[in-house]
């Protein structure tokens, strides 16, 4: 009995370490039954790092999002969007640092657009959002005529290394970004009072509110940090193809979702920890590289996603209903 | 028919005070006083009134027209925080706290204790929780564990130990023993006489006239925005205060 | 001191006819050569139109009862998908809409069972079925397109149900209407309709007054499906295939429509005039923006701002006039 009350009353460690033992059970699989054990290749893994890392850093503002409350399907959309900034900044011979300035500005301006409607226009954020996700890639498709453009930063070595770059030779310096970012933002989302106001705008926005909280700055704050994170992604993606496409973050939105719910983000908010959006976003790296590896048609991840959201959400349920009668 | 307890001076006083909710006019020009250390039970019929009173009160809602006398000066409430600042804490009904946040995170909810750089001060906020929750009589396992798991006479315990702690001098309880079973009903009951021990006064809503009468020192009755009565509870009964609320509210008399 | 009253435009259902009649004359004036009132032009929208509309009448009304279906991108071509499949095992196609019917009634049953069971939002559990379907499709089909045109020739009959001319209006329009007009009067006189009406608008209320909100969210996504199922085959009979790609962009478009036609998002709001009124709205400006040689991205940009100034002008107008004279 004792052990149950304390396996209650630390719920997330308690989905964290599950989620841990998936992604380990994942590994181990992969390796296995990956055609030649291709997974475990180090051409593999480094590819997985670097690619797998910009996606990573998306999911965690994504997640941080749903933690207060709201949802961002225009991740990807915005992803273009700001690599079109980027890319014009370094045809306008702006030095990349720069222009990495300005791309993170306007990112921070479209999360503050999201968030300002979502908050003041009291408009549910999945439609503000979506809006949102046709707007930014229209948008960008419009200026940039549908076309692909040259983005060249080999006159920038510095700023080449440190957003592409490899640390040790083998770490690229995309996964160390990705273990930057998720250390700070777990930092402030479980240390700082900040975090507690997210965790409360999520959880029960009229009792944050009563306790004069102020719920829109936070969850407009959130959008920031989101579109944030798809700027800077958009710079070093961008930086790493050495081109910008319109097509570029498509289907992101969903997947990011995924990571968080896997994790053991709730979808109603107020739940989910930084190391579990940690270990989501790896989880759905890894799986989208398993069936890039076993040459399973692209389709079928679509549905495979589709299959994980659900399967999370309704192993969440499960044990939420668990919590409630053994409490 | 307004009895003062003369005793006690005047914690909370409210004169003359409207509410319009575009053409609806909740409260008609109300007057409602709560003394130090005393518990008032506000009762009423649905759509008496009674929770935008409270609602003013608190600072959620703004009066059109009236006063607000708080120990005794005249004051502006007009918003939660100045409410707060004054000392007013309320504890909502399906508001008060977030369910899968800690205990010690919800007692802190918005004033956590910080160190440099907004740095949560985690030893000082669960050592002041369990201290708060101690000097109201409740006795938990640890400050940690979320308040899901918690009964509901003890999660009201915890929201009126919040009050407390920020010490407030007067805290208003909307419904506070709704949906709870009987021995919660008392420990609720019990954590509202420690706040009255500790000399801070109390409104509280209730549709239970029972409840009201095991501590509340006074009732007030409203009806159409008005206070129709405000009655001491020794002496009156349950069913005289039920006869006055149905008289009210069908109009019969004033 | 009175509560100020504010008169602001009221954009709803009332507003849309005079949004309709306001697109039709922009794009009549203003495109190349009048290019949109020409009767070719219109009978093409005509046609198309129903494809999507029909299936907003249901989005619509599912709407109104409080919840999201996103799945109709996939499930509508889903839906071709078998009825192909039919064809091919040699099933009368009226037979085998019928048969359909019932299995876009189950896709929509699913969504519900699951929608209501677990109480999480319906957008992400539509969101994620639509992902699950269109990956299965996908994956079922490889993506190739099958002709059907071999055997709906065998069937004139049946083409010209779904796809033939009744005087001067295609038959899309004609099933498009009578939709509407059965499901306006299940929305608005009908005893269900009003449960549907109460679900949106308070559900605690519903539910105290007796009406098994679950029961009827179910039967609104199942009414989605059979619409799904419907529309689809309508749909294939006049490309003359199944595509995997049919529906796509549905979801958002349908969402348009509905909000443009003054449904809230929120729901316990909406008419079934305004939802028609809606989709054609939507489809006239997409065709109006083409017509124009606006970039086919950019007509979806505009969807996207459309559905949120949309949404602002119905929430906002109607808050105003609820206000409290704070």
């Amino acid at each position: 009995m004792n052990t149950e009350k304390k396996l209650i009353d630390n719920i997330m460690q308690f989905r964290n370490l599950g989620v841990l033992a998936i992604l380990v059970v994942l590994i181990v699989m992969v390796t296995i039954f990956s055609p030649g054990h291709n997974f475990i290749r180090a051409a593999n893994i480094r590819s997985l790092l670097s690619l797998g890392s910009e996606f990573t850093i998306i999911c965690l503002g994504v997640g941080l999002l749903m933690i207060a409350g709201e949802f961002d399907l225009s991740v990807g959309s915005v992803l273009a969007f700001c690599s079109l900034i980027f890319t014009w900044t370094l045809e306008l011979n702006i030095h990349p640092f720069w222009g990495t300035l300005i791309t993170l500005a306007c990112g921070s301006l479209v999360g503050m657009i999201h968030g300002i409607i979502t908050v003041k226009a009291k408009i549910v954020s999945f439609v503000t959002t979506l809006g949102g996700m046709m707007f930014w890639r229209g948008l960008a498709l419009i200026l940039s005529g549908g076309a692909m453009r040259s983005a060249e930063t080999a006159e920038f070595p510095v700023f080449y290394s440190i957003a592409v770059g490899k640390v040790g030779n083998f770490f690229p310096a995309q996964c160390i970004w990705f273990l930057i970012f998720a250390v700070v933002l777990g930092f402030i989302l479980h240390k700082h009072r900040f975090g507690n106001w997210i965790y409360s705008t999520g959880d029960n926005v009229l009792a944050a509110r009563s306790m004069c909280i102020n719920t829109d700055m936070v969850k407009i704050m959130c959008f920031i940090i989101v579109s944030i994170f798809c700027a800077f992604t958009g710079v070093i993606q961008t930086t790493r193809l050495v081109a910008f496409s319109s097509r570029v973050g498509t289907g992101w939105e969903l997947r990011a979702i995924a990571a968080a719910v896997v994790g053991g983000t709730s979808l109603r908010g107020g739940r989910g920890s930084m190391a579990g959006i940690f270990l989501g976003a790896l989880i759905i790296m890894i799986i989208e590289n398993a069936m890039v590896l076993a040459r399973l048609p692209y389709e079928w991840t679509y549905m495979f996603f589709g299959l994980v959201i659900m399967f999370s959400m309704l192993l969440d349920l499960f044990i939420e209903r668990l919590v409630q009668r053994a409490g | 028919m307004s009895v003062n307890n003369g005793n006690s001076e005047t914690m909370l006083k409210m004169v003359g005070i409207h509410k319009w909710f575009g053409k609806v006019h909740v409260l008609q020009g109300i007057d409602f006083e709560v003394n130090k250390a005393e518990a008032v039970g506000l009762v009423g019929d649905n759509g008496a009134g009674k929770s935008t009173l409270i609602k003013v009160v608190s600072g959620y809602h703004r009066a059109n027209r009236g006063k607000i006398f708080f120990e005794g000066q005249e004051v502006k409430i007009n918003s939660t925080k100045d409410a707060r600042a004054l000392g007013l804490e309320t504890v909502y009904q399906e508001q008060a706290l977030a369910p899968h946040l800690s205990i010690a995170r919800n007692i802190f909810m918005g004033r956590e204790p910080s160190r440099s750089m907004g740095f949560i001060a985690k030893k000082v906020m669960n050592k002041e929780s369990m201290g708060a929750l101690t000097s109201i009589g409740l006795h938990l396992r640890s400050p940690d564990v979320p308040v899901s798991t918690l009964s509901g006479g003890e999660r009201q315990g915890v929201a009126i130990a919040r009050a407390i702690h920020f010490e407030a001098k007067l805290v208003i309880l909307d419904e506070p023993t709704i949906a709870l079973s009987v021995k919660e009903v008392h420990e609720v009951l019990d954590f509202v006489r420690e706040l009255k021990n500790k000399g801070i006064a109390v409104i509280f809503i209730t549709h239970n006239l029972h409840h009201i009468f095991s501590i509340a020192d006074r009732i007030a009755v409203i009806a159409h925005g008005k206070l129709l009565a405000s009655i001491q509870t020794k002496e009156t009964s349950v069913d005289d205060v039920s006869k006055i609320i149905v008289r009210g509210t069908l109009g019969d008399g004033d | 001191m009175q509560g100020k009253r504010y008169r602001y435009i009221q954009w709803d259902a009332h507003s849309s006819p005079i949004a309709f009649i306001v697109a039709v004359l922009i794009f009549a004036i203003f495109t190349p050569n009048h290019l949109f009132i020409d009767p070719r032009n219109l009978g093409s929208l005509a046609k198309l139109t129903p494809d999507i509309g029909i299936v907003a009448l249901g989005i619509g009304i599912l709407m109104i009862c409080g919840e999201f279906d996103l799945s109709i991108a996939s499930v509508l071509p889903f839906c071709s998908y078998i009825f192909t499949m039919f064809f091919k095992a040699g099933l009368n196609p009226f037979a085998g809409l019928l048969l359909l019917l019932p299995i876009g009634a189950v896709f929509g049953l699913l969504n519900g069972i699951i929608v209501v069971g677990t109480g999480l939002p319906s957008f992400i559990i539509t969101l994620s079925m639509m992902m699950f379907w269109r990956g299965l499709l996908y994956g079922i089909s490889r993506m190739m397109p099958i002709s059907i045109l071999s055997y709906v020739s065998k069937h004139p009959g049946f083409e010209k149900m779904l796809t033939g001319q009744l005087g001067p209006i295609p038959m899309q329009i004609i099933w498009f209407l009578g939709f509407a007009v059965v499901l306006g009067f299940m929305l608005h006189r009908n005893k269900f309709g009003n449960w549907i009406y109460a679900t949106g608008s308070n559900p605690q209320a519903a539910r105290a007054m007796g009406i098994s909100i679950g029961l009827v969210k179910t039967i609104c996504y199942m009414i989605i499906g059979a619409l799904c199922a419907f529309a689809s085959v309508m749909q294939s009979v006049r490309l003359g295939s199944f595509a995997a790609t049919q529906g796509i962009g549905f979801e958002l478009k349908a969402i348009a429509a509905v909000v443009v036609g003054g449904t809230s998002l929120r729901g316990g709001v909406g008419r079934m005039l305004g939802i028609c009124l809606g989709v054609f709205i939507i489809q006239i400006v997409e065709n109006g923006l083409i017509l124009m040689q606006v970039p086919v991205f950019g007509v979806e940009t505009f969807i996207g701002v459309a559905v949120v100034v949309f949404v602002i002008l119905n929430t906002a107008v109607r808050r105003r006039v609820a206000r409290e004279s704070d």
